[in-house]
């Protein structure tokens, strides 16, 4: 920052500014300029202590774009948490031992929720010299934040964004750590399946309420694909606008479906109020099911809606709660940001370990050879409920899968598949 | 598409429309004295809803009664907002005016952000959770006492229009400024009042959804869309037809909601907005 100031001190910004006057400053003008001061300013901070300290350990910068503001903001805060502890993690462990312990550093990129911002973003990190990114929250933000990173050829391990075309456009750069929609609705309705099965009560129809971006209408797009596969059906689905002051007219008419069972996909803001409403209403099913549903398993759901939420359930990614290391790590994080680690935020943290891993083994911030690393990842030091963390020829993490979570007493709890459940599922509701 | 699920539709879009009415009217209040197109009505919405929080956390004031306080609160910074940054530009070009509000907007909700996080914060009361059936119909006891205080205040604003003298005034500086300045009326007074009393009034309303209305810096973004569309419906300064709008707009949303898609629910409203404007772009009760 004080090197920007100087440059602009000494004129650098300021007569470009004065000459340009009449005809106004272009954007061209603006980023040129900009440019320069940050490869100065980082220049100043990597290149020079170095020269004049011998060799202490060098920093690698790698990026995340999150909505940091927004109406997504509340969420993308919350990633960028995710994110921050993932880097102190390896920081406070030694490093990039392979690069004489190099520290990492985060620089943020604010995607404010609009897939165009994020084009910029990536840009603006790309100039800064990140050696990879991680993201998005949002699919629509990811499928343009990948491409461009594609065209820069730098590495994009994506955390958190569902969308299935992500990794199906046969992009060398991006790799994903969560499942695709494709897996979230197909390991819901098995475990919904096979729970009701296993209570002796028989399921047939669907109802399924989601927000209407490609997030919730992927995830119900595939549920009506793969439910014949269950001997299941979706009758009614039923979009709805996040925007939306009120719900309540869709929730009548999921109400008035009368299905066994309700699916929900949405984000966290419109979950409570679709929930609440639900609630009001008294819509009755033998099960509510989340998928991928950004409330249904969110601590602060429940701090929320308190009884409201018993018994709701969530097809959705999840740390691995009978893990040791991941439960310290879940400990580690309350402590240092005094908030619960929704899963959301486990897969924004997982990333920063993958990329860590790549470049620990690549013994170079080039950013190729972290690519190379990162296809022959084998990662087990993670804290997802699935073997080891493997990316498939098109960069998706091979045994990524969900569990089925269920609010119990006020708790999240995991009630399937068994391996991983804290909790007996309660089926149907009451 | 059975009876039931129609009376509910059409209850609760009457009953939210309530609560687009009172922010139409603080809007249409502004623009009718003004003449300026407030974009900051919605961050100060947003004021309202976190003055209501902030009470109800720290002083255990009910939310409802913290309306008492929201008022004046609000009005302050609605008259002082018209003082300090739209009074200097009264009388510059319209687009002038609609950018500073703008960015008044915008530094309002970064502030919110920057002292409050962008949290969602829910305002945890037993009101929330109350609901009442008739037959298989829900009426929640939240969202009924939102509308109760939208129209009781609309109604209060509407005796203060045509029986005070302030509201005659008000009403005279809005039809003939000039004319109103040589019958002696102090202009700038009524500026701010009018001003006040409008950001009281969307404070009131987001005061009064903060039971059931998840509050956070963005949040008047969600209303204040709809607010605009209800003020040119009803007549741009019009205080009846932004009441009346904004029930109109309310139920037909519902009716949108049960018959179309998703964002598609606004399509009806919106073809409403059009036709308006197309065959009487005065409005329902403009002149």
């Amino acid at each position: 920052m004080s090197n920007i100031r100087i440059l602009i001190r000494k004129g650098g910004l300021m007569s470009k500014v004065n000459n340009k006057a009449e005809k106004g400053i272009t954007r061209r003008d603006f980023l040129k300029t900009t440019g320069l001061a940050g490869a100065v300013a980082a220049a100043g901070s990597i290149g020079f202590p170095s020269v004049l300290r011998g060799a202490p350990a060098p920093e690698i910068l790698i990026g995340h774009i999150h909505p940091l503001s927004g109406f997504l903001a509340f969420d993308g805060q919350e990633m960028k948490k995710a994110v921050m502890f993932g880097v102190k993690q390896i920081n406070d462990a030694g490093g990039i031992k392979s690069l004489g312990g190099a520290q990492l550093k985060l620089l943020d990129g604010d995607s404010e929720g609009k897939p165009e911002k994020a084009i910029s973003e990536v840009e603006r990190l790309h100039r800064a010299g990140v050696v990879a990114i991680t993201g998005c929250y949002q699919s629509a933000v990811a499928i343009v934040a990948t491409q461009t990173c594609e065209k820069l050829q730098v590495p994009f391990v994506v955390g958190v964004a569902s969308a299935e075309d992500i990794t199906k456009r046969g992009f060398k750069y991006t790799f994903r750590v969560q499942p695709p929609s494709s897996v979230f609705a197909d390991q819901g309705l098995k475990y919904i399946t096979q729970i009701a099965q296993a209570a002796g009560e028989k399921v047939k129809t669907i109802a399924f309420l989601h927000e209407n971006t490609q997030f919730g209408t992927t995830l119900a797009d595939f549920t009506v694909e793969y439910a014949p596969k269950y001997g299941l059906e979706v009758p009614v689905r039923v979009p709805y606008s996040t925007r939306a002051a009120d719900f309540s007219t869709e929730v009548g008419k999921i109400k008035a479906a009368n299905a066994d069972l309700i699916f929900d996909s949405g984000y966290f803001g419109d979950g409570v109020r679709v929930l609440r409403a639900m609630r009001s209403m008294r819509v009755k099913a033998k099960a509510i099911v989340g998928i991928a549903n950004g409330a249904f398993s969110h601590p602060k759901f429940i701090e929320e809606l308190g009884e409201l939420t018993e018994n709701v359930m969530d097809s959705n990614y999840q740390v691995n709660l009978v893990s040791p290391f991941a439960k310290e790590t879940l400990a580690n994080f309350k402590a240092a940001f005094n908030l619960d680690m929704s899963p959301s935020m486990v897969y924004g943290y997982q990333p920063v370990s993958v990329i860590a891993d790549a470049i620990e083994r690549a013994k170079s911030t080039d950013k190729e050879a972290i690519r190379e690393a990162l296809t022959k990842t084998d990662f087990s030091r993670h804290i997802l409920p699935q073997g080891p963390i493997q990316f498939g020829q098109d960069g998706q993490n091979k045994n990524a899968t969900t569990l089925l979570m269920q609010i119990l007493n006020k708790k999240i709890e995991v009630v399937w598949p068994k391996e991983y459940a804290t909790a007996k599922v309660v089926f149907p509701h009451p | 598409m059975n009876l039931n699920f129609v009376l509910q539709s059409l209850l609760n879009g009457l009953l939210i429309g309530g609560v687009y009415s009172l922010i139409a009217i603080g809007l249409t209040l502004i623009f009718g004295v003004m003449k300026v197109i407030n974009f900051a009505h919605g961050a100060v919405m947003m004021l309202g809803m976190y003055c209501t929080y902030w009470l109800f956390v720290f002083l255990k004031v009910n939310p409802y009664l913290s309306i008492l306080l929201v008022i004046p609160i609000l009005f302050i910074i609605g008259a002082a907002f018209q003082n300090f940054l739209i009074n200097p530009i009264i009388k510059a070009p319209e687009h002038n005016q609609l950018f500073l509000t703008l960015g008044v907007s915008l530094f309002l909700q970064n502030t919110a952000v920057f002292l409050w996080s962008p949290d969602y914060r829910v305002l945890k009361t037993h009101y929330a959770n109350i609901t009442y059936y008739i037959g298989d119909i829900s009426i929640s006891l939240s969202h009924l006492l939102a509308f109760g205080l939208a129209v009781l205040f609309a109604a209060i604003l509407y005796m203060i229009l045509t029986r005070t003298d302030l509201g005659r005034a008000i009403r005279a500086a809005s039809e003939e400024p000039q004319g109103a300045m040589l019958m002696g009326i102090n202009i700038k007074r009524i500026y701010w009042i009018s001003f006040g009393i409008g950001s009281a009034c969307a404070g009131v309303s987001g005061a009064a959804i903060t039971t059931f209305f998840p509050i956070y810096p963005y949040v008047g973004d969600i209303f204040v869309l709809t607010a605009y569309v209800v003020v040119v419906l009803g007549g741009l300064g019009s205080v009846l037809g932004a009441f009346v709008g904004g029930l109109i707009i309310g139920v037909a949303d519902s009716i949108g909601a049960m018959f179309l898609p998703g964002a598609m629910k606004s399509i009806l409203s919106f073809i409403i907005f059009i036709l308006i404007l197309l065959f009487k772009p005065t409005g329902l009760f403009g002149r």
